[in-house]
């Protein structure tokens, strides 16, 4: 079928990954398109939902402002 | 100071920074590899300015944007792979600073010990199955209808071979991903991609993602071409080896 | 991907040419919907075989002419039926064909 087996390159990549088989497993969320014109992620809601789980991570690690005894992190 | 977090590529088992070679992370930053716990997670540090929240909502709706990141990310991600046992992450997973790396390692670790494990010594395969265009292009060639009840069978006729069309391309997907699902340590069935995302032009029935066992690959190799060769009207694609993108998750 | 798109979320066309096509599409889009609808309801009524012969062909004929009518309203302005297809997402897209 299709010669889509590339010999593995030198200390190289694995092998070729499309970039919508890319985005489909790095995003989790399937690349669809939506309307005529727009590439959307399964509806940009998944995005943001997506996006928050990981907002939330980003949060909860952010130190609390400044309080009493915590102020060593700032810069 | 510009605020600055981790970026966290992936998380690997058994891993030498050593042998990442010169791969770089996003934005020419170093790689950085951190242990915990007999893991490695594989991170660089990265602008807030560019991979903070709201910085995210505006880059991730931009295609050129979001192509350099996947592909840097994956480049990390396979440099990763081709030495040691790997669970790549999703793109743009982002921690404050190492201490909160640290304990995002803890969080996951049981989910993390489990895909490890599961994903050792495999690789992923993709295959996908389509159904060949419908060609309707016929119609126009085809002289006027002698009258509307001829009309109406054409009609008729064409529906039934169209539904028969689906069901036999349905059919030989079922029976790919079973015989290929013998030969794999664990199968995904993803979403079929839209044609006018991939270079392929007819519809796509079986989006099939396999994690084989390394000492299984050429089985493999050849138990998919066999199917290929067997169903040459479903154009399938065999593509691989890859990192174990689909088989790493921890939700 | 010809139409490749450099956003991900693209705004509406400002260039007045361009937004009477693309209302035309719109347009076209929802009329072929219908097309597509009246014929598969059709088809489902001359199957059940409850129809004369008078009317089977009269049902025929309009679709026949429906059908000929947007050919003409797609050629106008240089559309495919594959132009006019939206693509509702997990629902697949909205004209089967």
């Amino acid at each position: 079928m299709s010669d889509s087996l590339p010999a593995r390159r030198e200390g190289q990549a694995l092998a070729q990954i499309s970039l919508v088989d890319l985005l489909d497993r790095l995003l989790g969320a399937g690349v669809v398109v939506a309307g005529d014109v727009v590439i959307s992620l399964s509806g940009v809601d998944l995005v943001q939902i997506r996006l928050n789980a990981v907002i939330t991570t980003v949060r909860e690690d952010m130190p609390a402002p400044l309080t009493a005894g915590r102020g060593d992190r700032r810069g | 100071m510009a605020d600055r977090g981790q970026y966290l590529f992936a998380v690997a088992r058994g891993l030498d920074p050593q042998q990442l070679g010169d791969v770089s992370g996003l934005r020419d930053a170093a790689i950085q590899v951190l242990e915990h716990r007999g893991l490695q997670a594989v991170t660089c540090s990265v602008d807030l300015a560019e991979f903070g929240e709201e910085a995210l909502r505006r880059n991730l709706e931009s295609l050129p944007w979001l192509e350099g990141v996947a592909r840097a990310h994956d480049d990390v991600v396979q440099a990763t792979a081709l030495v040691a046992t790997t669970a790549p992450m999703r793109l743009v997973t982002i921690c404050s600073d190492e201490a909160s790396v640290r304990a995002r390692l803890d969080e996951w670790y049981d989910g993390l010990a489990t895909a490890l494990d599961r994903v050792e010594g495999c690789h992923e395969w993709s295959v996908k199955t389509f159904a060949a265009p419908a060609p309707d292009s016929g119609d126009d060639a085809a002289p006027k209808d002698a009258s509307g009840a001829a009309y109406l069978a054409r009609k008729r006729a064409r529906a039934s071979d169209q539904r028969a069309a689906a069901d036999a391309a349905a059919q030989v997907a079922d029976v790919v991903h079973q015989e290929l699902g013998r030969r794999a340590r664990a199968v995904r069935r993803l979403a079929p991609q839209d044609p006018r995302l991939t270079e392929f032009p007819g519809t796509m029935v079986l989006n099939g993602a396999y994690l084989v066992d390394d000492g299984s690959r050429e089985t493999f190799r050849s138990v998919a071409e066999d199917l290929a060769s067997r169903y040459p009207d479903a154009g399938i694609d065999i593509r691989g080896p890859w990192p174990p993108y689909s088989f790493a998750t921890l939700d | 991907m010809d139409e490749r798109r450099h956003s991900l979320t693209q705004r509406l066309e400002t260039d007045p040419e361009s937004v009477e096509r693309d209302l035309f599409k719109l347009v076209l889009t929802v009329v072929e919907l219908v097309r597509q609808l009246m014929e598969a309801q059709a088809l489902r009524r001359v199957e059940e075989g409850d129809l004369t012969d008078e009317q089977v062909e009269g049902l025929g004929q309009g679709l026949m002419h429906l059908e000929e009518a947007m050919d003409e309203l797609k050629a106008r302005y240089d559309l495919t039926t594959a132009d006019l297809n939206i693509d509702l997402g997990p629902l697949g897209t909205l004209l089967s064909e």
